[in-house]
């Protein structure tokens, strides 16, 4: 028997396979809010994933295969992130979902991408967005919101040792929520709120809710709202009243935005954010090795000047292209149940943003160590101080 | 209590000025436009860019931002309501103001960022003032002027008894040679700057943000249906009663419920007294 015509054609077949694999692009669905009322941190981010791109493409791609970024703007609409959601799934046909960037709209998609089988690569920080069981490619590269609050109820009950806490939500669902969690890890570690309330994100004052704090005693304010505005009106109304009590809260706190909006700069002062361990310089005033090298290198990308937007948004962004890049590697393909099976197994996969482990049972990549308290007006050049110890 | 009286009366001016600049515009095109708010909104972002950004004295930045918003209103009624109008008597202007605003919402988060900025400080005083402080007494003052010198407008002057006459009856108005389209056009342009009077006003406490205009278009709408369609008076009673009402119920029973009351607010209202507490009943003879 004469086998080497079909041993020829099998060998031609797996080249051919072969030459396929290695060219075929490796399509990553983007969907990011870029325009819109959440769009600050979504262009950050994207900033950061370009570069990853651009980086990996350079240097010849993942095994060869170059990187093809599909990207939506999805205005932070939940209505049309599940239309580019289904759109990613069903007509591009990608390999992988980075996003949405904001929780309300990665809670419309998250379900989409789950049963459609591709890996998705979560950036939104609400509880409810990974659950091995129900979305078991589901992975996520930012905190969580829980890594937040328990990281700010920690410095206000052991580093600043006060128990006395005000806690004011904003009345989105995320503020909302944030409060409540807030709330329940207080009783845990054994302490009651004495003055909890929840405020339109627009109201033009607050000295109404600071004054029932301040009248129940209260020695820490703890606000849990993203809204920039609202935020600089709480550090307004502790100013213009004279009330010397700390602000200890959402990361938001000390957002660039909030500098402009306050009526003194001193008002600023002794309110502490939940930051980055990787975006906090050292007492040197150096930065973590990583981090500064990724600055440095995308320093002339950003204009060349200092950066003035917070730079974890950046690093995020950036991480989460290198870990698609990981798992492709150690799935040895884009094929989705090897994928899952690669991210469910990684160990301290470094990033700039974090280092990140999964498991089988914890989709939350991001360590608890990695979250830090920051100075709220020790911004600089995208990265911030650690408080001095009390 | 003071202090939440004193805060409910400034937004509750902020409404009842929006609900100033719907009854200009009402009476001379039966339209509510949507863009009411945004022309607020231009009001404050403009105010603050041409301070903040261009350096400007706030005197000259107030009348700059008077023409923006003069121009704004201008341009809706060419845009969103004249040729709408001219074509068909259903409500199609709810839908031709609603896409303007929305353009106008858009463009300026591109332009000026979704972020709020600072708007200046217009009169020298310290941040310490607490109630006395002007983000409160201006936006306040100024509802009143504006009220006063609309009522001063449509009692006393020519194009205000124009106003007046189309308001009436557009139809009998154009018959007697009253130039409607034109009217209507000088009626959204002053509502623009009404609008952005009032946004530039209450800049201190609304900030220089681009999505203030949506909140604006319905606040202003309630305290005008609360009021009475028309009245200017009560475009300010619905807008003080508004701003109280947001701002104790936020105090007594939790900002969750704020949104809630004021909705309530309305349909109660409504169901209570169909043409808001100062309209007027008109009843078609047949």
């Amino acid at each position: 028997m004469d086998f080497r015509r079909p041993l020829a054609a099998l060998l031609l077949s797996l080249a051919t396979a072969s030459t396929a694999w290695a060219e075929s692009p490796i399509r990553i669905g983007w969907l990011s809010s870029l325009t819109g009322a959440l769009s600050s941190a979504a262009v950050a981010e994207n900033q950061g994933v370009q570069f990853a791109v651009d980086e990996i493409n350079q240097t010849g791609g993942i095994g060869g295969r170059k990187i093809e970024l599909v990207t939506y703007d999805t205005q932070g609409d939940p209505t049309k992130a599940v239309n580019f959601a289904q759109r990613l799934a069903f007509v591009d046909k990608v390999h992988f979902v980075i996003g949405p960037v904001n929780s309300g709209e990665s809670l419309a998609t998250v379900p989409i991408v789950a049963k459609a089988g591709i890996p998705n690569i979560i950036i939104g920080t609400i509880d409810e967005l990974v659950d091995p069981k129900r979305f078991p490619r589901a992975f996520r590269a930012i905190n969580t919101n829980r890594q937040w609050i328990t990281a700010a109820n920690d410095y206000a009950l052991k580093t600043l040792k006060k128990s006395k806490i005000a806690i004011i939500g904003d009345t989105s669902g995320y503020g909302t929520s944030s409060a409540k969690t807030a709330a329940e890890l207080l009783e845990k570690a054994g302490v009651k709120p004495v003055f909890s309330t929840l405020v339109d994100p627009n109201k033009t004052d607050l000295t109404d809710e600071l004054a029932k704090a301040k009248a129940a005693g209260a020695d820490v304010v703890m606000p849990w709202s993203a809204a920039t505005g609202l935020l600089a009106r709480l550090l307004n109304a502790r100013g213009d009243m004279g009330w010397k009590v700390s602000i200890v809260g959402h990361p938001a706190l000390m957002a660039p935005a909030i500098r402009k909006l306050l009526n003194k700069p001193e008002y600023w002062t002794d309110a502490y954010a939940a930051g980055y361990v990787s975006m906090t310089a050292g007492a040197d005033g150096k930065l973590p090795a990583a981090t500064k090298s990724l600055v440095d290198r995308m320093r002339p990308k950003l204009g060349g000047a200092e950066i003035d937007f917070m730079f974890w948004w950046v690093a995020l962004g950036y991480d989460t292209v290198h870990i698609v890049e990981h798992a492709v590697k150690k799935a040895g393909g884009t094929d989705p149940a090897a994928i899952q099976k690669a991210l469910e197994t990684t160990a301290e996969l470094k990033g700039v943003y974090a280092d990140y482990t999964w498991t089988a049972e914890d989709r939350n990549g991001f360590p608890d160590v990695g979250v830090v308290m920051n100075l709220a007006d020790s911004f600089k050049d995208g990265t911030y101080r650690a408080p001095k110890a009390p | 209590m003071l202090g939440v009286l004193v805060t409910g009366l400034a937004i509750g001016a902020l409404y009842a000025a929006t609900a100033l600049a719907y009854n200009v515009m009402y009476s001379t095109s039966k339209v509510l436009s949507v863009t009411t708010g945004h022309l607020a909104m231009l009001g404050g972002v403009f105010g603050a860019w041409f301070v903040t950004e261009l350096g400007w004295h706030p005197v000259p930045a107030l009348f700059a931002s008077l023409a923006v918003g003069a121009f704004a209103g201008w341009l809706t009624d060419v845009i969103a309501i004249r040729r709408v109008l001219a074509r068909s008597d259903e409500h199609l202007w709810l839908l031709s103001t609603l896409a303007l605003a929305t353009i106008v919402q858009q463009g300026v988060a591109l332009w000026w960022g979704t972020e709020p900025k600072p708007f200046p400080r217009l009169l020298p005083q310290d941040f310490t003032a607490g109630l006395a402080d002007q983000k409160y007494w201006l936006p306040i003052g100024t509802t009143i002027v504006m009220a006063a010198a609309l009522e001063l407008f449509y009692r006393r002057t020519l194009y205000g008894k124009l106003f007046v006459a189309m308001s009436e009856d557009a139809f009998a108005a154009r018959a007697r040679g009253v130039e409607t389209d034109r009217l209507r056009a000088i009626s959204y342009g002053i509502a623009g700057a009404l609008g952005a009077l009032a946004g530039f006003a209450a800049g201190q406490l609304t900030f220089a943000f681009f999505a203030v205009g949506l909140t604006l278009t319905l606040n202003g709408f309630i305290a005008l249906a609360v009021g009475g369609l028309g009245s200017n008076v009560g475009a300010l009673v619905g807008g003080a009663a508004l701003g109280l009402l947001n701002a104790f119920s936020a105090n007594l029973i939790g900002g969750e419920y704020q949104n809630t009351v004021s909705v309530g607010l309305l349909m109660l209202v409504l169901l209570l007294k169909p043409e808001g507490l100062f309209g007027s009943r008109r009843v078609r003879p047949v």
